[in-house]
This record gives C-alpha cells, structure tokens and sequence, in this order.
C-alpha cells in the first residue's frame, strides 16, 4: 500500500532532511518528526520521513520469536 | 541471524493444524511476499489471499473521470503518482487524455506539485491525492504550505481513505490480517489492538523485509492455536505504540472524516478524508465545480471481487488474456501494488 524507502540522515536543514538510501541522497520533508539528526535512520514515504527507525531488523525479529 | 529465520520458517513449514486464511491488506505485502518466494514454503492448510490495500486499485472508476474532465475540460496541470496514469476511466485513461494534450506531470510527492504551481502561476495544477493515513500527511503538509504561500493555482482531487472502516467491513474474509506496517507508523497500535479486544478480530502488524514478513506468519500461526483472538506488533523498529502523532494531528488540522467509495467494496461510511472548510479554496472539486461523477468499469473485470479476498486473479477471465500490465482493465492491474499485477509478474510461482 505504502512502500516506504529506509534511509540514513545526513543532514537536515530548514525542516528538510537529506537522506541517503543505499548510496542515492535526496531531500525529504523532516516537519513530521522531531529532534532528528545526521545519523538517525527514517522511513520515507512520498517525499516526508514518516518514522525514525533502527536500520537493522534482527533484534526485532529475535524478539518476537523469543515470545513464541 | 541465520537461526531465526529457521525457526519462523519451520513454524510456517510445519504447520499442521486447521486451516488458516491470513489477508496481506497491503499491496506491498502481496509484491514482497510473491518476490521472496514466501508463498512457495505455505503448507496446504495457510492460505494467503490478497486486501484492498493498494490505494490506486481501491480508488473508483468515478475519480479518474472527474480528473480527466479536469485535464482536458478545465486545461488543469494534472499532478499525480505514476501508477494513476494508465488506469481505465469509464471512457479515458489519463494517459488517454494525455496523448489529447492534456498536460500530466508525475511527481514524487504532493509537495513537488506545490513548488510546480508555484513556479507556473499561469497554470492551474491539480494534484490528485490517493492514498491511506501513510500518504495523507504529505497531502496535508502540501494544501498547509499552499495556503502559507497564498498560492491561488493549486488544489487537491481528493479520495484519500482510511483503514479502521475498511477493517470492519472485511471482518470475516479472513482469520486474521497482516496489517499495513506503514499505516501503522502513522496510526500506532491503538485501533488494530482494539480490533483484536473489542471485535475479536485477528491480526499482527507486518514489516516488509524476508525476516519481518517471516515472523509476522510464524506469529500469526502460532498465535491462531490458541483460539483467542490476538494482536501483535511484529514491526517495532518502525511502528510506536503511538505512532506519529505530529502527522496524525496534521491529518486532523487539515481533513476530516467523510464517506467514501472503494472499488469493489462499495461506500464504506466514514472511511474517507475531505479537506476541512478553511482549506476549501484547495478543494478541486468546490474549485471548478465539478459535477457528481459515477464512473463505470468494464465488466468483465472481476477487481472488486479481488479486492475482497472473494476471489484469486487468476479466476477471472480475462486476467493475462484481455488484461495485462501492457494493456489493463482493471487497476490491480496497472499498480506496481496491485494484486493482479502481483500474479501476472510471478504467475509461475502460483
């Protein structure tokens, strides 16, 4: 429904991130999430970081399984 | 690392007890889970079957006429996600409209449309705003950042939908859901886990890499045993309890609830987005007057069914025959996310 774009923050200006995704930097809308920084990892969905996020999936899954 | 994805793998591999339908509302979910080959590791008794969760194929025949008549009867600049372009109108696609000369610019975000009308003061520009609660803030932030501007050139088409209604009415296609990781991130956990207390309705919210979407089955088949219906955030890294709730109260500055038809399922009430009053200067419909629209699709195209989970694509007759990703009838054909598109691409793998 929604694909969403995992990238790092390089640098934020003016309520704007620069992001970059496996090499491609671009520009995205910051004004939906608070206090980020160079450094942080976001969702991207349509031009806005929608959710700071950890780049790697491993500990949530090992969690989860660890549930069950 | 290696361990993990055994252990969610071997739990879905494994699984012998009763049957369990599990709906991927998300079309993303449908493209990730044909691409990974997930589908072929599905014991006989789990049955995955596909939602309406791909905004273009959900949006109704009615839409893309009111935007061709706004392309080629008002001369509007028609500001649109690629995937809208080729999906059939009652009569024209806006693709259809474009080889008329109809000017149809596609843009990244709702927000690029904004900087092109500001650029263009001599056009009027329409950007046509699909989508669920993920797309609907950058739709939001762009109609906050026309009004700041004072641009007089920009309004929205929009059919913006929302999911918890939409849940509702689905309740009994499935035995549980895969919810939508990216709604989620934006609505929290809230509505899903009420689903699961209050309608005893199933589901776990699923990420989108192998790893994500192979504990997000494990669990949900683990969790089907017992009987008791359940809820599970499966995606953390990305989905707060809360989720964002600075979008979340962009969404309610700027838009609230309306009726809403989804293709396939009819109107669903109060599962739409209208922009509020003080922003009605944006609304492209008040604008220029539109007419009430009601589109018709082509009826040997079974979408609607698809969407509801009543039916695979490949039942319907004209599915890789009359309809194609070259030439489609249908929009879950056209859209990267659209459940069609899914079984033509990977067809071999049904």
């Amino acid at each position: 429904m929604c694909v969403g774009l995992a990238a790092k923050v390089v640098g934020i200006k003016n309520g704007m991130a620069v992001v970059d995704a496996s090499g491609a930097k671009r520009e995205v809308s910051a004004e939906l999430l608070e206090d980020l920084e160079p450094g942080d990892y976001v969702m991207v969905h349509a031009g806005i970081a929608i959710a700071k996020i950890t780049e790697d999936d491993t500990e949530e899954t090992d969690d989860l399984m660890g549930l069950l | 690392m290696e361990k993990i994805q055994k252990t969610a793998k071997e739990i879905i591999e494994t699984y012998d007890g009763s049957p369990i339908r599990i709906m991927e509302v998300c079309g993303t979910h449908t493209h990730e889970i044909f691409r990974l080959g997930i589908r072929k590791i599905l014991p006989e008794n789990v049955e995955l079957i596909s939602g309406p969760g791909c905004p273009v194929c959900v949006t109704p025949v009615g839409f893309i006429d009111e935007a061709v008549m706004l392309a080629l009867e008002h001369g509007a600049v028609i500001c649109t996600f690629g995937d809208l372009i080729r999906v059939p109108g009652t009569k024209k696609s806006l693709a259809d409209a474009r080889a008329e000369g109809a000017k149809i610019q596609v843009v990244y975000t709702p927000l690029d449309a904004v900087d092109y009308a500001a650029e263009n003061p001599d056009k009027q520009v329409v950007f046509l705003a699909v989508g669920f609660e993920t797309t609907t803030p950058s739709v939001c932030l762009a109609a906050k950042k026309a009004q700041e501007a004072g641009l007089e050139n920009f309004s929205l088409l929009t059919a913006n939908k929302t999911m918890p209604n939409a849940y509702q009415a689905l309740k009994g296609s499935a035995d549980a859901f895969l919810y939508p990781g990216h709604v989620n991130a934006i609505t929290g956990e809230e509505e899903c886990r009420k689903l699961a207390e209050r309608d005893g309705v199933s589901g776990v919210i699923a990420g989108f890499t192998a790893k994500e979407l192979l504990t997000a089955l494990a669990v949900t088949i683990e969790k089907s045993k017992t009987g008791i219906p359940f809820f599970v955030n499966c995606y953390p890294r990305v989905v707060r309890p809360e989720g964002n709730t600075a979008a979340q109260k962009i969404i309610e500055e700027v838009m609230e609830p309306c009726d809403s038809e989804w293709r396939g399922l009819g109107v669903i009430p109060g599962s739409g987005l209208q922009l509020r009053e003080g922003y009605g200067a944006y609304d492209a419909r008040k604008k220029f007057r539109l007419p009430k629209v009601e589109g018709r699709s082509n009826p040997a195209c079974r979408c609607g069914e698809v969407l509801q989970g009543k039916c695979r694509p490949s039942d319907c007759k004209v599915f890789g025959k009359g309809c194609t990703p070259q030439h489609p009838i249908g929009a879950c054909m056209v859209s990267n996310e659209g459940a069609c598109s899914a079984y033509y691409q990977y067809s071999s793998e049904v």
